[in-house]
């Protein structure tokens, strides 16, 4: 289990590049998400990393060693693929033994080991049987065995459930946690869906449409603290204003035009952040308290009409229109059968929430 | 609208089965009188296998049998196994693309043309003509059908195989022998059944380029027809029919394989 | 536990030597050949087998109209030939997949048998009943449907039964393959809008599988005009279709580069015809675009 490292890798590809000058430092031993959207560069970013394609520029290295000129097949990282590519011409057990039948390892030892893996993850029953035989899950957990049996260092996931619906992907995830967490290999899930990103991972890259990286951190770093707007948008979603910065260093407030000013709190003051400079706050929608009478002890307030409910089942999206025109994102979780207060369209509320809550990013 | 639909079924029905008779009537009619014990046209007398035993007895026949099965087996392997190594180079990363073209000819031109330019290239080049220039001929043939039609079942492979082999750990070499060739080995195997049945069947480039010395099959049957209807004809058409037949159903039962390949 | 990989392989260029054996056998046993008649026909050989020079003789020889006669007549045979193949096939082709579902495989299997069997075993098949002594005629006497037997044989009707019966399949298996991938759910569409079975037929079957008659029809014209065992044996020495000229050239004597010259001639005259009856296909099948 070791690390993997990237130095000023470069890839284009037809011209447009897709990595530039990337920097990357994934841990060992530990499940490392890359999260961006679609065709961003994180597939490319795994391919290098694997040795499928080759960089323009730049170095990876795995521990100390420098895997960069290495060929594919002697690199000790395997790959699960998105459709599987399980071999179609074989059956379960051969498709889950073939790197081990690669290089002489006895049959016996072959066979033990086969099977071993095969009832840690269910199969025994669909042991001789072909691909089209299997269903779905089945065949994504072949795939996984396929891809451990030979003791990797690391193991590169490219989004590996997007083909199983919703409720079995729940249940992989929390499978992969377990054999992550107990084989100790290093693993890279690449993937494009906040919520697999965000269960799976103990630390967490995202990447914009640029193929660079925004922001590494654990899950919750990421999702309480974005850096920036981008990410803040892309994990979750929030609320996104934008005003000046005022009283840095007395009682910080953010002056939004046409809605008044906010109270905040800023931890960290960082260089960027000057009196009267331009900012943009970030209010996650379930930070925000709605309701119909005032409430005291929050250190913001907001009035507006609710244009629209959505009913989410755990908790209901209401979408506030403020008097500038803006509109803000509130979820309330539904906590009682019998609400206290039911708040209906066209209501007007108020909207309250807590300076610790908004984080500022720059602009 | 009905009666639309039921008439054109009916006359499609009528097409089918006039069409189909037309195929095979002949046929038929030649197996029939091969048991005749009488020759044409002479009625039917009684059922014999006279003109079998006649057969298998013909010196002649069997040489040109075994001549005609040895040039196709000859010209199958070797067009095959070029086929095989072009693969492999195209695996490598090799560019085919451009030259795939190249063997769209072969079986686009007359097979007149081939015969008789071959026919010039073998005198120009002092080669005499036998059964060697003939297999020469057939493998061109032959490359006209294996390269583009296994060439494409290649390129309908998915490449996330080839890259979880190499993933997994195994050699662009192992990857080759274990997924690709595996992969294409039902193609492989059909195309291989139909270049031999194309050369077992010449005619044609047999004329012109196997030379005055040896004899194939359809020679032989091409000199029998010179001298009118044979009933020994009718026997070995019998025993051929019964070959092809075999074939076909070799063949199908690969297609029909339950392999998702 | 780390697995041991396999040593470092130089995998890079596999020498072309893997690529090679089939581009070079193709270049020289098939491009190479062409080029030497191509060649052949534009020099002079002296009777002592040395080249003299070059000379256009030869293929002025064979665009005189008697030549061209033979020529047209081959394409005739060959377009003729395609159309009445084209007229059987397609029906046929529809039938088996799109209607004939559940039988597609036997009559598929059935269509295969005399596809390979051997070529001069139909000829002789067809030799037996169509003789004067043949089966046909004896049957017909015996009914009394005759008095004389017919001559069936050395005649253009016998050439064309034979041309269409070793043809046929050729024309069959591309446009079923094409109707194999062809969305049924169109005609029901189709149909549903309101259009007979024959606009149907016409404007939407027809133009979608162009493919696969284009290639059927090419696949029976090419080599149906370089024919000549079955001009030669079903029509006995009566007609001249290029593939017999060619043989009685290149087979005789001494006019050997006669027969490349004029292989060469014919060849140019197919292509440009086979050009021409790809547009003229083009035009009829597809519909007409509005500029």
């Amino acid at each position: 289990m070791r690390s993997i490292t990237l130095k000023g890798l470069s890839k284009s590809i037809n011209g447009g590049q897709i990595i530039p000058g990337l920097n990357l430092n994934i841990p060992a031993g530990k499940f490392f998400a890359l999260l961006g959207p679609s065709g961003c560069g994180k597939t490319t970013l795994l391919r290098l990393i694997a040795g499928l394609e080759k960089a323009d520029e730049g170095q990876i290295f795995l521990g100390d060693e420098d895997i960069t000129e290495l060929p594919i097949h002697e690199r000790p990282v395997n790959v699960v693929f998105q459709n599987y590519a399980l071999f179609p011409h074989l059956d379960v057990f051969d498709n889950v033994a073939y790197s081990l039948k690669l290089n002489k390892t006895p049959k016996k030892e072959i066979k033990e080991k086969v099977c071993k893996i095969l009832q840690a993850f269910h199969l025994e029953s669909h042991i001789y049987k072909f691909t089209s035989q299997l269903s779905g899950g089945q065949q994504q957990r072949v795939a996984l065995a396929r891809a451990i049996i030979n003791e990797p260092d690391v193991l590169l996931l490219d989004e590996p459930l997007a083909a199983l619906d919703f409720k079995l992907r729940e249940k992989m995830l929390i499978e992969l946690i377990e054999l992550q967490d107990k084989l100790k290999t290093t693993f890279v899930y690449v993937t494009h869906d906040q919520f697999e990103a965000l269960t799976v991972a103990d630390q967490m890259a995202i990447m914009n449409t640029k193929g660079q990286i925004e922001q590494i951190g654990t899950p919750k770093e990421i999702y309480e603290f974005p850096h920036s707007s981008f990410v803040a948008k892309f994990v979750g979603t929030t609320n996104i204003l934008s005003g000046k910065l005022r009283q840095i260093d007395t009682d910080p407030e953010i002056e939004v035009a046409d809605l008044g000013k906010f109270k905040l709190s800023i931890p960290l003051k960082k260089q960027w952040m000057k009196e009267g400079c331009d900012i943009l706050i970030s209010l996650r929608p379930e930070k925000i308290f709605i309701s119909k009478k005032e409430v005291p002890n929050f250190s913001n307030k907001l009035m507006g009409t609710v244009q629209s409910i959505v009913y989410h089942g755990r908790s209901t999206q209401y979408n506030v229109v403020l008097r500038n025109g803006l509109k803000l994102q509130v979820f309330e979780q539904n906590e009682e059968h019998f609400p206290q207060q039911v708040i209906d369209y066209d209501n007007e509320v108020y909207l309250y929430w807590q300076k610790e809550n908004v984080v500022l990013l720059e602009k | 609208m009905k009666n639309q639909a039921k008439t054109a079924k009916i006359a499609s029905v009528t097409l089918l089965l006039f069409t189909y008779l037309f195929l095979y009537v002949p046929i038929i009619v030649l197996l029939v009188f091969s048991f005749n014990s009488e020759s044409f046209p002479a009625p039917w007398k009684e059922f014999s296998f006279k003109w079998y035993i006649e057969l298998f007895h013909s010196v002649y026949l069997w040489e040109s049998f075994l001549n005609s099965l040895v040039v196709a087996a000859s010209s199958t392997l070797i067009s095959v196994v070029m086929g095989i190594f072009l693969i492999f180079y195209a695996l490598q990363g090799g560019r085919i693309g451009n030259f795939l073209s190249l063997f769209y000819g072969n079986v686009v031109i007359p097979e007149t043309v081939l015969a008789v330019s071959l026919l010039g290239f073998f005198t120009l080049m002092s080669i005499p003509l036998g059964l060697t220039t003939l297999v020469l001929a057939h493998t061109v043939l032959g490359l006209g059908f294996v390269i583009p039609i296994v060439y494409a079942k290649f390129l309908e492979l998915d490449p996330k195989l080839t890259e979880a082999s190499l993933v997994l750990g195994a050699s662009p070499i192992q990857t080759f022998f274990k997924v690709t060739l595996p992969l294409l080995r039902p193609s492989l195997i059909s195309t291989g059944l139909l270049v031999f049945i194309i050369s077992f069947d010449d005619f044609i480039l047999a004329y012109f380029c196997a030379g005055s010395s040896s004899q194939t099959i359809s020679l032989y049957i091409m000199s029998m027809l010179r001298s009118g209807v044979s009933p020994v004809v009718n026997a070995l058409s019998a025993v051929l029919l019964a070959l092809s037949t075999l074939f076909a159903v070799l063949f199908f039962s690969l297609k029909t394989k339950v392999r998702i390949v | 536990m780390k697995l041991k990989f396999l040593p470092k392989q130089r995998s890079s260029e596999f020498p072309f030597t893997f690529g090679a054996p089939a581009i070079i056998w193709q270049i020289l046993f098939f491009y190479f050949p062409l080029l030497i008649i191509v060649v052949t026909s534009f020099i002079n050989i002296s009777e002592l087998g040395e080249i003299e020079g070059v000379t256009l003789k030869k293929i002025a020889l064979f665009l005189s109209p008697t030549y061209m006669k033979v020529i047209l007549s081959s394409m005739l045979l060959g377009v003729s030939n395609a159309v009445i193949c084209l007229l059987v096939a397609y029906p046929l082709a529809y039938f088996m997949a799109i209607r004939g579902k559940k039988h597609k495989n036997l009559l598929l299997f059935l269509l295969i048998i005399p596809f390979w069997t051997n070529f001069l075993l139909h000829v002789y098949a067809w030799f037996f009943v169509l003789e004067r002594d043949g089966f046909l005629n004896t049957l017909l006497l015996k009914i009394g449907f005759i008095h004389e037997p017919i001559h069936f044989l050395n005649s253009i009707f016998s050439i064309m039964v034979m041309m269409v019966y070793y043809y046929l399949p050729f024309m069959v298996l591309p446009i079923y393959s094409s109707l194999e991938r062809f969305d049924s759910r169109l005609i029901e569409a189709s149909l549903d809008l309101g259009a007979s079975w024959f606009q149907t037929f016409r404007r939407i079957m027809l133009p979608l599988t162009l493919g696969g008659i284009r290639a059927g029809f090419f696949l029976v014209y090419i080599p149906s005009f370089g024919e000549f065992a079955i001009p030669e044996l079903m029509g006995g020495d009566k007609y001249m279709f290029v593939g017999s000229v060619v043989s009685h050239y290149i087979l005789g004597d001494q006019t050997g580069s006669l027969g490349a010259a004029f292989t060469v001639v014919a060849c140019i005259c197919l292509l440009l015809s086979a050009v021409g009856l790809f547009f003229l296909l083009n035009k009829i099948i597809l519909p007409k675009r509005k500029k």
